[in-house]
């Protein structure tokens, strides 16, 4: 089987390629998308192929963009739509909360909404509290969205093809700051099931459970304990929602001990639901109590030092991991 | 004020109309219109009586629009309108069984009682959307969809109350289709108000569709909503020039609902003797009753008949969701999503 070594921005531009090759009622629209190749180039080269009728430029106007798609997903089409940060879809609230994710329910199951919303999610560099939010707790509350998050180029292209394969709308999560990191992925075409959470890494004392972008500092933190003797074993959640419970729930029921990692807010946060169902499925096995690590209470500091200490991070975690360990 | 301008109508020679439409055409609608007023006074009652919950919008006075719409264009484009849905969706072949049904919650409801009063729903009608305004970007889609496919056979029809003229759902929509070609046809049902708001005290210009269609280089029309021959010889003409031209257009049908925003509005803010007034002179059903009687088409008692029949089907309908069985417990979380396996 023949590998390629690429960014996670490309990753995601096969996914949508070899999707819109395989059906033709898959199209991209978006700011930028199509004749500036997309904000963070992930639609690079895609309207010199496809054209200006599958590849799309929208204006500024999430609202209208995002419910015109959703209107053609209802009737038959399987658009993927880019927010060129998450942050926008807040324009696009009422079109992704009263109608995307409720139609299908609604209308007692006549119309399905097969449809991708993609983007960069959470913090990026510095760009202050009106572009960093991690909207993950806000759309996992609506049931009827599907909600992916994956943390490297494998799953990003599988998940993302699964996605626009789905016939639900999905709330597709990627990071600015990761678009550019490489990994060796096959050539040949393969899915990423969603739904599925994956060991990332095997350990025996304690379960460290996050994803996208903060499982970096997760492995940081588990290199550092690493080096006493202490084994964390992470997992990757990759789909937020439906949430993996009995990956998680095997783990901890192995380790007795387990810290939750999330880039966006605590308060009702992700970490606070998974943390629930691990006391509903695990409530016996836990040695000590959860420990979560997550964004403070604060909008995002535009200044770096504050930046930097209102997100999780690798001493945080290690903090946490201690914690549960005493 | 000097925003205020006149407004030009549309006319069509009633003759013309009938003469397209035929007799019984011309009765098969009138009928239907009988229908939708028959199942908003029945529903009303209904709901009086605690069978239907929520909110009731009833579209009684503006039969003519939706009606004549359906008699001129046909039931094979897409369709979205607002909370005020009953009319389109009897228009579109729901039965009445099925929608008062959905109004009871029961199980043999259009939308299996998910939806209720304000959310119905056809193989071409999208529905029923309860948001002001946050329907118009659907719609729009649903014309884009036409256009990517190549279907040179369909609109998408998109209603809208006056109310919703000021959202930025409905200015974004204009702004895509207009700038993408889309073959969509926003109608404004302006029924003088928006809940209590009336149309002047929300909308700066006058008229809406007239003014706004210039800012997004569309065409525009203003018609009669009251006039069932107006109406469908408008929709005939747009749907043509829609299709044709791939542009959207923008039509404002002028009306006055009969009843309050919803069952529960008093209708403190408007005056009565108005109201009883333009009940009387605008009636769409009574003129167009009129008219069919000046043609010698039908007779007053003929009418009567006809009126009844469609009493009967409703109440027929009432009792067919009086006795459905509830929606099982056991369906309460199916169907959230769809299945991916088709």
């Amino acid at each position: 089987m023949g590998t390629q070594i690429i960014e996670i921005r490309e990753a995601l531009r096969q996914a949508i390629d070899e999707e819109m090759t395989r059906d033709s009622r898959v199209f991209i629209l978006g700011e930028e998308v199509a004749e500036y190749n997309g904000a963070y180039k992930v639609t690079k080269g895609l309207l010199a192929k496809w054209g200006p009728e599958r590849v799309i430029d929208t204006p500024i106007c999430e609202n209208g963009f995002a419910g015109l798609a959703i209107g053609a997903a209802q009737t038959g089409l399987r658009p993927i739509v880019e927010f060129m940060s998450w942050n926008f879809s807040f324009v696009a609230a009422d079109q992704l909360i009263s109608n995307a994710c409720k139609a299908h329910y609604m209308s007692g199951g006549r119309f399905d909404v097969p449809i991708v919303f993609r983007g960069p999610n959470g913090a990026a560099a510095q760009v202050s509290c009106q572009h960093s939010h991690c909207v993950e707790a806000i759309y996992g509350n609506l049931p009827g969205f599907i909600v992916i998050a994956p943390g490297n180029a494998y799953d990003a292209k599988g998940l993302l093809k699964s996605a626009i394969r789905s016939n639900n709308p999905v709330i597709f999560l990627e990071n600015e700051l990761t678009y550019g990191e490489k990994m060796e992925i096959p050539t040949e075409e393969y899915l990423v099931p969603i739904g599925k959470a994956k060991v990332i890494r095997e350990g025996k004392h304690v379960t460290l459970i996050s994803y996208s972008r903060m499982l970096h500092f997760c492995r940081e933190a588990a290199d550092e304990l690493a080096k006493k003797g202490i084994s964390v074993e992470i997992i990757d959640l990759r789909t937020i929602k439906p949430l993996d419970i009995a990956t998680v729930a095997s783990s901890v029921r192995k380790t007795h001990r387990c810290v939750l990692v999330e880039e966006g807010h605590i308060f009702a946060g992700i970490s606070a639901e998974l943390g629930f169902q691990i006391m509903e499925h695990c409530f016996d096995d836990l040695d000590a109590p959860l420990v979560r690590v997550c964004q403070r209470e604060t909008p995002m500091p535009y200044s770096k030092p504050l930046e930097k200490e209102t997100l999780p991070n690798t001493q945080r975690i290690l903090n946490a991991l201690q914690e549960v360990l005493a | 004020m000097s925003k205020r301008a006149p407004y030009h109508f549309f006319e069509a020679d009633p003759k013309k109309v009938l003469a397209e439409l035929g007799k019984d055409g011309a009765l098969e609608f009138l009928k239907k219109m009988l229908l939708i007023r028959n199942f908003e006074i029945r529903g009303e009652q209904a709901y009086q009586q605690g069978k239907v919950g929520g909110f009731y919008h009833s579209y009684m006075g503006q039969e003519a629009i939706q009606a004549g719409c359906i008699a001129a264009v046909g039931a094979d484009h897409w369709f979205t309108t607002t909370y005020r849905c009953h009319a389109l969706a009897l228009l579109l072949g729901v039965t009445p069984n099925e929608a008062m049904a959905e109004l009871y919650g029961r199980s043999t409801g259009n939308a299996m009682g998910r939806g209720g009063s304000m959310h119905l729903y056809a193989d071409r009608l999208l529905g029923g959307l309860a948001i002001v305004g946050g329907h118009v970007p659907i719609a729009t889609g649903a014309a884009f969809t036409i256009k990517y496919t190549k279907n040179k056979e369909m609109a998408s029809f998109c209603f809208l109350g006056d109310g919703a003229v000021v959202q930025g759902a409905v200015h974004e929509s204009l702004n895509l289709a207009a700038l993408w070609n889309l073959p969509c046809i926003y109608v404004i049902e302006n029924n003088q108000w928006g809940m209590g708001t009336a149309v002047s005290r929300a909308v700066c210009i006058e008229p809406i569709a007239e003014n706004m269609a210039k800012a997004y280089g569309i065409k525009s029309y203003t018609v009669d909503g009251s006039n069932f021959f107006n109406c469908y010889a408008l929709f005939d003409q747009v749907l043509n020039e829609v299709l044709q031209t791939g542009r959207p257009v923008l039509i404002e049908a002028i009306t006055e609902r009969f009843r309050g925003h919803s069952i529960s509005d008093p209708g403190l803010y408007r005056s009565k003797d108005e109201l009883a007034s333009t009940m009387e002179h605008k009636d769409p059903i009574t003129l167009f009753k009129n008219a069919l009687i000046a043609q010698k088409i039908l007779t007053e008692e003929q009418f009567k008949e006809l009126d009844k029949e469609q009493r009967e089907i409703v109440i027929a309908a009432m009792k067919f969701a009086d006795e459905s069985p509830w929606p099982d417990q056991m369906t309460l979380e199916q169907g959230v999503f769809a299945p991916e396996d088709k």
